[in-house]
């Protein structure tokens, strides 16, 4: 966590830090930065823990399944989509039925409950992140991206963490580079 | 500021007079005084506004300030204003409270969890919408609507674009029916009330037990109005508890239905009222008709008027003479307006009837109409004194309806004892005119009343028969007046079970509360125009655990082991439309594949037709009620336009959009001719104690130019219970305790105008949440052009509107764009109906803030609608106008943002990023047309909350941000859906199409006002409309004269209004010129230059009278 806190990071922390202390309560605040557990500047890493041990390595990684097998919106949608618990059932009504968190979902899944997965990749709510004209190939008018782009080697990752930034500086510059829109309206309304 | 101050500015000059406009401190150079602002301890000066002469007025204290509120106004509502005025040691220590609460708050920020569905339905993906077709439940018209809902819960309503009725277009109720839908008061269960508490049951045993009570006792059905299928359901069902039909009621407030339904049936013998094509007339004739606001089926209505009665490019279009008491939004559009008594609509139809017989007429209608002109001889002999118009007028409106195809409209829903005889001379002279077969249809097609004529009284006797009677959809404890003793008879009933969708007054007289399901939530149908049958399905699982009243009955009667045969409704209403199929002549299908085309289009039918009905003998059965001949103050209580008889009041977007005329919001207020007003001493603001034989009641005055000297109005529909609930509970008064036990003697209908008031001040002082004053654009003219209609056939602009001479080149990227987004919004069409102000709120998650945050000008209407009087206070001309953000291209509040968080985007939109945005309000400021809206509150959404603004019903857009406090926002074009749009279209590798996007106000709008496109197609509808001679800039000076006003060059442009008048208000007599800056200069103030840059010489001639005589004769023309 710490360690990958670059210079210009500290300087920021510093900055927040002198502020808060002339508010007169430093030593709680700077605490409280430092030490919520997850947190890094800007989120690169965060890694929580999922009701469902679900790997992302098993199953896109060494099984090779598409990541639109089950983030099947992604290209029609704003947004990829979680899959549902009938697409997890497709296959773990025969496959390895006997491990713990497999019975976990059929559970849920008979009990017509949802799994509550915590979300990794969270943008604001005021941005408007459309999955399909970002994943829809360049022929379509899409930018082609793979997901890999934004949300790192997720085939490699046994739990989910978050690849990118995904803060406003790191979108405009390869909107930039690109030359896709800049205008505000783009992405905030 | 005190007089110190003002010396101290003026030095150097004469003293001025303390006016605020001369007092602005700093206003030009050579002026600027020691003092730059305003002490803050001295009171803060409202800005004086100066009026000239021949201008428009905004409020009618702007030309008579003797009917201005004079005294700082006190009342209950200030108190929970001066609540939130915080002052600065307040606000010290309030901050530094926040700054620790905030710190502690400094943590990651909250965990989001990702839900997905547990079956995710083949149809269904998380953010692509589904549409249903439906027909809306808001009013009996059964217009056909189209339902966006996004991961199963709806999120707007639209018209249904093929549905003939609403052709695309909803009214305002329609858009709030998302309200009323997701309302948190609500019940969630059934119970039985004891009248001090309600013990809920599970619906099982709900059933199982009123089964076994109702089992053998005499039922009686009471009802709102349905044209569908639900009529047949319930007399079967009474059947089978053993009754017939006559134990079915039904009733709906507005009588007119009843009223033209009768009377067609007593002139041609058969049940129908009159189906308008308004496309084919020329000339329509109003004998009090308020059909854009109230009427059968207003959306229609208003499509209709839209067609007939707008100007385009040199094309002759129809016009619209009306006869009026009241102000209503309908009479705003006339041409011609003559003000008449109040109760004196069925004399004038008579001296019109008069004028046309002295015209070459034929037809059996004739010899009718005459010998009821002869029997009514004593009513005609001095009726031209009565209503104040001379015969000449009379002739020249008979000669306008013989001239061309014409139609003559009847009938308000201020309910007139002789309604009924007026809609059947309203028949007689439709007949003689040749309207029938021409412009109104009663032979195919016509439209068909929701209820049975007669009902409310037939019920009233009998109830005492009943042991039970099951209230469905209704509410007449509050929609009946008061003195018709229905509590009285409610109250001697065994057993009332009242079935509502949500909480209304009828459930404390009820012994058992079933909560039955929204429209949005049930089957159904309806029938509203002969052979056309709209279908209505659920689009939502009932939100809260309630059923559909049908499905009730159908369990009930299984109970009692006496079943229809049918599982639920929707197999009753299969059963029904298998007849359809018939109908339709559908072949070859299978009646699976029938209802699903059904239920996919909305609507099936074959417009039914019949042999033209011939006039019978209708002579001897008129008989007009005693028609009041002495002067004096009568009461006329109208159904609220957006309220209806109550129905709406617990829907804040339409409480908070307010009254069309005199722009009120949440409340009740009596309306008068300012001229009576002034006489009688009372100012606005003042409350008044209105007294009628039936009754009192106190209320504040709103002086309302155009009405009748003897009109005294109170709309209908607030005035409910505090019982009824958080939103409606408590706002305003209810007029109906005035109203007496009066009938219309044909259909028996309650009687809700006519009667006799006093009205006396109270000394008290209330304010009313007017909003018109709200975002004043101050002294700035060229807001409004009017021309009439010879003028603006000569009239031809030299240059284009976005040939303004401009300092900066154009900006390359706005050049290589492929859009420019444009909107044109034409002001003959506008009828001030707010429907768009509803469905912005829908579609862009405006909150609705209440009485109170109105009072200090915080409204959040991203469009509001302006209302704007010109000419004689006692028939003024009438502009509606939606405000909505002209986006301009030079944008005042582009240049003062110091964060960038409003920026000009390449697409012609002004663009606002509220995440950026740290609430300075600069923008606000420096915006001419007024309308930045800033969130003082972090609103609450789908909760009862304490405060006011918190108590929206969530039905929000998830497509767009829902903005926090401290955060400015405005109108952005729905840019959510150009965004969809264009994403769907470079799919598609092509541009997006002209009117494929619509802004939800131009999609909305019943009178199709609003287009909106791409201006870079000169081939859109809004380059068209943009391109018209007549279209001007809000603002924008007069180009023909090298004047260009502001230079904004904004994106929304207006149509001026055309009409077969000669137009007031424009600043100088002939076409609307001279709107140029500076004017508010000119006048009693004419030595004293405003603004710096002003020229005075713009003046109004002297010769345009703010209040001339009240025309004996308007001179056709």
């Amino acid at each position: 966590m710490l360690k990958s806190i670059s210079m210009i990071h500290w300087l920021k922390i510093g900055l927040i830090a002198a502020v808060l202390s002339l508010a007169g309560h430093s030593q709680v605040a700077q605490a409280w930065w430092f030490w919520t557990p997850g947190d890094t500047v800007d989120n690169v890493g965060y890694k929580p823990e999922q009701p469902i041990p679900f790997s992302h390595k098993l199953h896109s990684g060494d099984r090779k399944i598409p990541c639109e097998y089950c983030h099947s919106s992604a290209r029609r949608s704003f947004s990829s989509g979680i899959p549902s618990g009938n697409t997890c059932m497709g296959c773990h009504k025969i496959v390895r039925t006997d491990r713990d968190s497999i019975k976990k979902i059929t559970e849920a899944y008979n009990n017509n409950q949802p799994i509550e997965w915590v979300k990794v990749h969270d943008l604001p709510d005021f941005v408007r992140f459309p999955h399909k004209r970002h994943v829809q190939a360049k022929e379509q008018g899409g930018a082609g991206l793979a997901c890999q782009e934004c949300h790192g080697k997720v085939e490699e990752m046994e739990v989910v963490e978050q690849g990118a930034p995904l803060q406003m500086g790191w979108c405009i510059g390869c909107h930039k580079e690109r030359k896709a829109p800049l205008d505000c309206l783009s992405c905030h309304y | 500021m005190n007089k110190d101050q003002m010396d101290k500015m003026s030095q150097g000059s004469e003293p001025k007079r303390q006016t605020a406009v001369t007092s602005i401190p700093g206003y030009t150079m050579t002026d600027r005084g020691p003092e730059v602002f305003a002490p803050l301890d001295g009171p803060l000066e409202a800005p004086v506004k100066v009026i000239e002469k021949g201008h428009l007025y905004m409020g009618v204290e702007e030309v008579m300030p003797e009917v201005d509120c004079a005294e700082a106004p006190a009342s209950a509502g200030d108190e929970a204003i001066s609540k939130t005025n915080v002052d600065r040691r307040d606000f010290l220590k309030l901050f530094s409270a926040a700054a620790v609460a905030s710190s502690a708050a400094c943590v990651r920020r909250p965990l989001e969890k990702a839900v997905p569905y547990v079956n995710q339905p083949v149809d269904q993906a998380i953010g692509i919408p589904t549409y249903y077709a439906s027909t809306c439940g808001e009013c009996a018209a059964g217009c056909g609507i189209t339902v966006k809902t996004s991961s199963g819960l709806p999120i707007k309503i639209e018209g249904n674009p093929e549905h003939p009725l609403s052709q695309g277009s909803t009214c305002a109720a329609g858009q709030s029916s998302l309200q009323a839908l997701f309302h948190p008061e609500r019940r969630t269960a059934p119970g039985f009330n004891d009248g001090t508490r309600l013990s809920t049951y599970a619906w099982n045993d709900m059933y199982e037990t009123l089964a076994k009570r109702i089992d053998g006792k005499k039922v009686a059905i009471f009802t709102g109005g349905s044209t569908g299928s639900r009529n047949s359901f319930y007399t079967d069902v009474l059947k089978k508890m053993g009754g017939s039909e006559k134990d079915l009621y039904t009733y709906e407030s507005n009588s007119l239905y009843e009223a033209i339904s009768e009377a067609h049936q007593m002139v041609f013998g058969v049940e129908s009222m009159p189906r308008p094509d308004m496309r084919l007339a020329k000339v329509i004739v109003g004998l009090g008709t308020d059909f854009l606001d109230v009427g059968v089926s207003p959306v229609f209505f208003a499509k209709n008027f839209g067609n007939f009665h707008s100007y385009r490019a040199g094309a002759d279009f129809g016009k619209f003479i009306q006869f009026e008491t009241m102000m209503t939004q309908t009479g705003a559009k006339a041409d011609e307006r003559h003000v008449i008594p109040p109760s004196s609509e069925i004399v004038v139809s008579l001296l019109l009837m008069k004028s046309l017989l002295e015209k070459n007429v034929s037809g059996s209608a004739k010899e009718q109409a005459s010998r009821i002109l002869a029997a009514n001889s004593t009513i005609l002999s001095d009726g031209y004194d009565l209503v104040g118009i001379s015969k000449d007028v009379f002739d020249h409106v008979a000669e306008e309806l013989l001239k061309a195809p014409s139609m003559v409209l009847a009938g308000n829903s201020a309910f007139d004892q002789n309604a009924t005889m007026l809609q059947v001379a309203a028949a007689l002279i439709n007949d003689m005119i040749g309207a029938y077969g021409k412009t109104l249809f009663i032979d195919r097609g016509w439209m068909r009343s929701p209820v049975r004529s007669g009902d409310l009284a037939r019920f009233m006797e009998n109830a005492g028969n009943y042991e039970v009677v099951f209230f469905i959809d209704t509410n007449p404890v509050f929609s009946v007046p008061q003195s018709f003793g229905f509590v009285d008879i409610v109250k001697k009933i065994p057993m009332v079970v009242s079935m509502q969708s949500s909480p209304v007054e009828m459930d404390d007289y009820a012994q058992v509360i079933l909560p039955i399901n929204h429209a949005l939530e049930s089957w159904g149908d309806e029938h509203p125009v002969a052979g056309f049958w709209s279908a209505r399905q659920p689009v939502v699982r009932a939100v809260k655990d309630t059923r559909q009243a049908e499905d009730i009955f159908l369990w009930l009667l299984a109970a009692q082991k006496k079943s229809l045969g049918y599982a639920d409704y929707r197999a009753y209403l299969y059963d029904k439309w298998k007849a359809l199929m018939a109908l339709v002549d559908v072949k070859g299908v299978d009646f699976d594949t029938f209802v699903k085309a059904v239920l996919r289009r909305g609507f099936a039918g074959k417009l039914e037709t019949r042999p033209a009905p011939s006039v019978k003998e209708v002579a001897g059965s008129f008989k007009i009620a005693e028609v009041a001949t002495t002067k004096g103050l009568r009461l006329l209580a109208p159904l609220d336009p957006r309220l209806g008889d109550g129905r709406g009041a617990d829907k804040p977007i339409l409480q908070e959009i307010g009254d069309g005329m005199t722009t009120i919001a949440w409340d009740s207020w009596v309306a008068m001719n300012p001229n009576t007003a002034a006489k009688m001493g009372f100012k606005r603001n003042d409350v008044l104690s209105v007294e009628t034989d039936a009754g009192a009641l106190k209320v504040a005055l709103y002086p309302l130019p155009g009405l009748h000297a003897d009109a005294v109005v109170i709309n209908r529909g607030n005035g409910h219970a505090k019982s009824a609930g958080v939103v409606q509970g408590g706002v305003g008064v209810d007029p109906l305790v005035l109203v007496g036990k009066t009938v219309d003697a044909a259909t028996k209908a309650p009687v809700t105008s006519g009667m006799a008031v006093k009205i006396s001040k109270t000394g008290e002082i209330y304010r009313l949440a007017a909003m018109q004053k709200s975002h004043d654009i101050g002294n700035r003219t060229g807001i409004v052009k009017k021309y009439s209609v010879e003028e603006v056939k000569a009239y031809k602009r030299e240059r284009s509107l976005d040939d303004v001479p401009d300092l900066y080149p154009a900006l390359a990227e706005d050049e290589a764009a492929q859009y420019r987004w444009g909107m044109s919004v034409d002001l003959t069409k506008c009828s001030g109906c707010g429907a768009c102000m509803a469905a912005c709120a829908v579609e862009n998650n405006i909150p609705q803030v209440g009485r109170d945050q109105i009072l200090l000008g915080r409204e959040m209407h991203w469009v509001r609608m302006d209302r704007y009087f010109a000419g004689d206070v006692d028939n003024p001309q009438v502009t509606f106008q939606p405000m909505m953000c002209q986006q301009c291209a030079h944008a005042p509040c582009e240049a003062v943002c110091p964060v960038i968080a409003t920026s000009h985007d390449p697409e012609g939109i002004n663009s606002m990023t509220y995440n950026r945005c740290i609430g300075t309000r600069y923008c606000a400021n420096a915006c001419p047309y007024k309308v930045r809206r800033f969130n003082w509150w972090t609103h609450k959404w789908g909760v009862m909350g304490d405060r006011p603004q918190d108590r929206m019903p969530r039905a929000l857009n998830p497509e767009v941000t829902v903005r926090t406090r401290g955060v400015m926002e405005k109108c952005n074009f729905c840019v959510q859906r150009l965004r969809q749009a264009k994403y769907v279209a470079k799919e598609q590798g092509r541009l997006i199409r002209d009117l494929e996007v619509m802004t939800a106000c131009a999609q909305v709008c019943p009178s199709d006002a609003i287009s909106f496109g791409n201006l870079k197609d000169q081939g859109s509808r809004v380059s068209l409309d943009r391109n018209e001679a007549r279209s001007y800039l809000a603002l924008g000076g007069d180009p023909d004269k090298n004047e260009f006003g502001i230079k904004t060059k904004p994106n929304v442009s207006y149509m001026a209004i055309v009409a077969h008048r000669e137009p007031l208000g424009t600043g100088q007599e002939g076409h609307g010129a001279s709107h140029g800056a500076g004017r508010a200069s000119a006048g009693k103030h004419d030595a004293e230059p405003v603004h710096g840059e002003a020229a005075p010489a713009a003046a109004a001639p002297e010769s345009a009278p703010v209040a001339p005589a009240p025309e004996a004769a308007p001179s056709p023309h």
